[in-house]
Parts: C-alpha cells; structure tokens; sequence
C-alpha cells in the first residue's frame, strides 16, 4: 500500500516538475518528422514506377509500387561498383588507420627511447595542419609516387590520424603498471604485450577510432573528386552526382540510386547506433 | 651505457616507423611542397617557373579571392550560431523524460550518417520549382508562391544554410545531449526544494554546465564551416553567379580547370593559415577545459 501511494506520489511530482511536457514532446515529434521525412521520402519515389510525377505531396507515398527500378539501377548502372568501392576504400582505410596509429601509441605510452616527447609533439602538430588546405601539394606528391586514380592512392593518403595517436595513448597510459610489468618479467615482447594484453584493453577507443575513420572515409568527397579519374573506381559521393546529372527533370531512378546508395548504411546505423553515440562524445570530448 | 640505449630506441622503431612514414609523406611533406608551388608558375603538364612571390601578389589583387572568401566567411557566420542553437534545442529535446528519447536522437542523427551526394541531390530536387516536396507543401498550406531557391541569391544561400543544418546539426546534438546526461540529478533535486522554477533550473544548472561544451562546439563548428565546399558545389555549383561560391571551389577551378596549380597552391596558403589559426584557438580551449 505504502509503495503504491508513494509511486502514486511520484508520478504526480513528475507531472509537477514539467506542465509543458506533453507540449514539448509534441514540438519533438513534429520536429522529428520533419529531419526524417526527406529520407523516407527517398524511399518512397524509388519505389514508384519508372516516370512517376505529381503536384500531390501525398501521392509519393501512395501505392502503386515497384521494385523495377532496383533491377534496372542494380543490372544498368555502375552503382554496386560505387558501392563496392566506398566500403572496401573506407575499410581498408579503418583497417590501416587502426593498426598504424595503434602501434604508434604503444610506443609512446609504454616504451622508453630517445626523442620521445618531441616525436610526440612533432605528431600532436598534425593536428593543427587542415587536410583540405594542403590538397593540391598532396594532388603533386602522389601524382609523383604514380597512384592518382588508384585505390592505394585514395586510401594512403588518410591514414595518418594524429588524432587517433592521441585517443590511444592516453587510452593505453590508463593500462595498469603491475599488468605490463608482471608480462615483461614472463619474458613478454613487446609485440606479444602489445597484441595480446594492451590491445584488447583498448577495445572501446579502437571501436570509437574505428568508427569515425570508417564514416570520415565513406563520406569523405574532396579527394575521391580530385584523384580518381575512371568511372570504374569512383566511390559513392563522387559517382552519384554524376549519374544524377544524367537526369535532370526525372525523380524516380536517380533517387532509386540514392536509396540503394543509403539503405546500407541507414541498416548499419540502427544496428550500431549505441556505439556510434558513444564513439561521438567521446572523440568529441577528447578532440 | 650508449650501446644499451641504442638497443632500446631500435626496439621502438617497428612500431613508430609505418605511422612516422604515412604521416611524413602525407601530412608534413604537402606543407612544404605547397610553399614551394606557391613559389612557382606551375601547372598540370610543364612546370617550374621560378616566380618569387608573385603569385601572393596576384592574389591580394584577385576580386575573386576575396569574394570566395567572403562567401566562404558568411557561410561561418551564418551556419555557426544557427547550428549551436539548434544543437541544443534538438538535445533538450532528446533529454525529455519521455518513451520517445530513443527515436528523437534517432531522427535528428540520421541525416548526418548520408553522404553529401544524397543530400545534396534530396535538397535540389526538393527545392525544385513546380513539382519539389517543398514548394508542393508550401502551397498545399496555402501559400500562393512559387520560389525558385536556386535562382535568387538570398534562397540560394538559405537553402545551403538549411540543408547543412537538417544534415550535420545531429553530432553537435550528440555533444550537447552527452553533457546534459552528465549534469547530476541531485542539482536539480536541491533546487526544487529551493522552491526553483523550471526556467531558472535552466538559466542557473543547465545552461552553466552547458558553457564548456558549448565552447568547444562553437570552435569546431567555426573550423568546420571553414571548410565548405561538397554540398554547395553540389546544391547550387557556386551559383547564382558565382554568389554561393566558397574559397575551396575557387581553388579546384582555379588549379585544375585553369591549370594553375601554383596560384591554387599560394590561396590554399591563405586559407591554411585561416585554419591554422582556428585549430590553435581551439586546442588552447581545449587545454583549458581539461585543466
């Protein structure tokens, strides 16, 4: 009974604390709609058949419907190839950025040699240097090393994230003296301390690392747009503005493009939304 | 002694070099090669041509520098406190005690994880006049117009402004959202003993433990605008005339429509001192914050 009044009371002093709950909750939902509307109605046009067109908002979303548009972008387009090409440059692109700037920190957190502190600082000023202001010498640099319109060119060139330096050491600074000390006097080197004990004690930063590279990758635009040539080895942001100028008056087919472009990731998101919320505040706080 | 510490820096060195290599090359090297360009009359196919400064000469002369820089700057000014308004109003919203948080932050981040190309094509076929979701909608409510967003200067730029925000406003938002969840629960408890209303739980608790994120937000959205260029290039192609035309659109033109990657070089000097100077603004806040 006691417990009954008292969540009673409860749920009243809640309805106290905020009178304009419901109100607010209202603005939430309409403002919701508006930031998602776009996107369902992405997936709505590409589902209405091939010449669809109207002055009725509401009659986008209503049937009929057809998945034709998907077999025709699917067999007549070089979109799975863009596709294709975004997902292996963005993970080839993670894969290298993880392990680079782990095996880095590593030795600046836990290893003893000369000059540390200064290639330390000397690695804390890429912070500082914008990537998009020293676009056209680095456009010279790996035109001269022969990889523009290549998949190496695109990938190498993003791979060197001071920042991700940065998140890991202080990461791998947090790794209990006794753990390291008890394994280097087991006879460990530091290769095997590296892999087996630090690393996956890192978990958390390297998912967070892993996760920005990987989107930063898959929407990066300015490179992709200067370096790659072929049609064949665009990724998607530089390949779909092309097919899209293609059709200038037609809804239906390029915006079946940019679903088939956006389904993916929408699924990742929902499946990985925890992590990617938890990756932005905290590469956000820490840099 | 010596042999000794020597042993121990090559120990160092497998794990160093692969990131030392990248980042020489990649990072530290354009730096200098850029300096150098600027230097030069230098273009795609036969270069080298000694110019000494000649290049920062044509530069502080080029009306179009200074238009695309402006353009540039205005999209700072326009975007930054407009972004962090709205950050915030979005997080308060995401923060309501209510069943709905999930799919509020849920709405609110999802355009952020499409690329430019997507929205940007969304956006222009939105907007387009006559048949566009938006001027549909405006008339379906009642409003005898037909704007032509991409065809007036001012629609022109509020488009930009308008899809940036509906597109990236959600990571600011997250930011917002994480301090919030942060601020303890007895502050506001306390209060409400005091006898506080709402509005001054908010104006004395919320928006105090808000300022410091509120900084580092403001800091890197100023250096994020700084550096516009995909969806304008996109939405609008710098148009109309030229009037959207941000600093980077300028550069591409200029070094790999005109060939002049020298000149390209010297106004990417520009803006990389620009740059230079925001991110040194904002690792000193930074530093203060963690102090």
């Amino acid at each position: 009974m006691a417990s009954i009044t008292s969540s009673k009371s409860r749920k009243a002093l809640d309805r106290n604390r905020d009178p304009l709950l419901k109100v607010k909750v209202t603005i939430g939902v309409i403002v919701a709609i508006v930031f998602i509307v776009p996107i369902i109605w992405m997936l709505f046009v590409s589902i209405k058949p091939d010449g669809f067109s109207t002055s009725n908002p509401i009659a986008w979303f209503l049937p009929p419907y057809t998945i034709s548009n998907y077999v025709t972008i699917i067999m007549d387009s070089l979109i799975l190839r863009w596709l294709f090409n975004s997902f292996f440059v963005a993970l080839v692109t993670t894969i290298l950025t993880l392990a680079i700037t782990s095996l880095a920190a590593f030795a600046i957190s836990q290893m003893k040699f000369r000059f540390k502190n200064f290639i330390f600082i000397f690695f804390l000023l890429g912070l500082m240097i914008p990537g998009e202001a020293t676009i056209i010498p680095l456009y010279e640099i790996v035109k001269s090393m022969n990889l523009i319109d290549s998949y190496a060119g695109l990938i190498l060139p993003m791979i060197a994230s001071p920042l991700g330096v940065i998140i890991l050491k202080s990461f791998f600074d947090g790794v209990p003296k006794e753990v390291i000390e008890s394994a280097i006097i087991d006879g460990c080197s530091y290769f095997k301390l590296f892999y087996k004990i630090v690393l996956p004690l890192a978990k958390p930063a390297m998912a967070a690392i892993g996760i920005f590279t990987f989107i930063g990758s898959w929407n990066n635009f300015l490179w992709p747009y200067l370096s790659i040539l072929s049609e064949t080895l665009y990724t998607l942001p530089v390949g779909l503005p092309v097919f899209n100028s293609t059709y200038s008056q037609a809804y239906v087919l390029p915006m079946t493009a940019n679903a088939i472009a956006s389904i993916p990731v929408i699924i990742a998101f929902l499946i990985f939304e925890k992590q990617i919320v938890k990756g932005i505040s905290f590469t956000g706080i820490k840099g | 002694m010596n042999k000794k510490a020597w042993i121990k820096d090559m120990k160092a060195v497998p794990f160093l070099l692969p990131f030392f290599i990248a980042y020489l090359i990649f990072t530290i090297l354009p730096i200098f090669k850029g300096l150098q360009m600027s230097l030069y009359d230098w273009n795609l196919v036969k270069k080298m041509d000694f110019v000494g400064l000649e290049n920062y000469v044509d530069m502080i002369k080029d009306p179009f520098f200074w238009q695309t820089l402006w353009n540039t700057t205005l999209f700072v000014i326009l975007t930054t406190p407009t972004m962090v308004l709205l950050a915030l109003g979005l997080a308060l919203l995401a923060n309501l005690n209510t069943k709905l948080k999930t799919f509020f932050r849920g709405s609110f981040f999802l355009p952020s994880i499409l690329s430019v190309a997507v929205i940007s094509f969304l956006a222009i076929f939105m907007l387009q006049p006559y048949s566009g979701l938006v001027n549909t909608v405006i008339q379906a409510i009642g409003i005898e117009a037909e704007p032509f967003w991409m065809a007036d200067k001012t629609l022109a730029w509020v488009s930009i402004v308008g899809v940036t925000l509906w597109w990236s406003v959600g990571f600011n938002m997250i930011l917002f959202l994480t301090s919030l969840q942060e601020i303890p629960d007895t502050y506001y408890e306390a209060s409400e003993i005091d006898g506080a209303t709402r509005w001054e739980q908010f104006r004395y608790i919320t928006l105090p433990q808000l300022i410091p994120i509120g900084r580092v937000i403001i800091l890197l959205q100023i250096l994020a605008s700084y550096k516009v260029f995909a969806q304008i290039l996109l939405i609008t192609g710098g148009g109309p005339g030229g009037a959207t035309r941000p600093l980077i659109q300028y550069i591409y033109e200029v070094g790999f429509t005109q060939n002049n990657l020298g000149y390209a070089a010297t106004m990417s000097y520009a803006l990389f001192f620009i740059l230079l100077i925001l991110s040194i603004i904002q690792l000193k806040n930074q530093r203060l914050e963690e102090n």
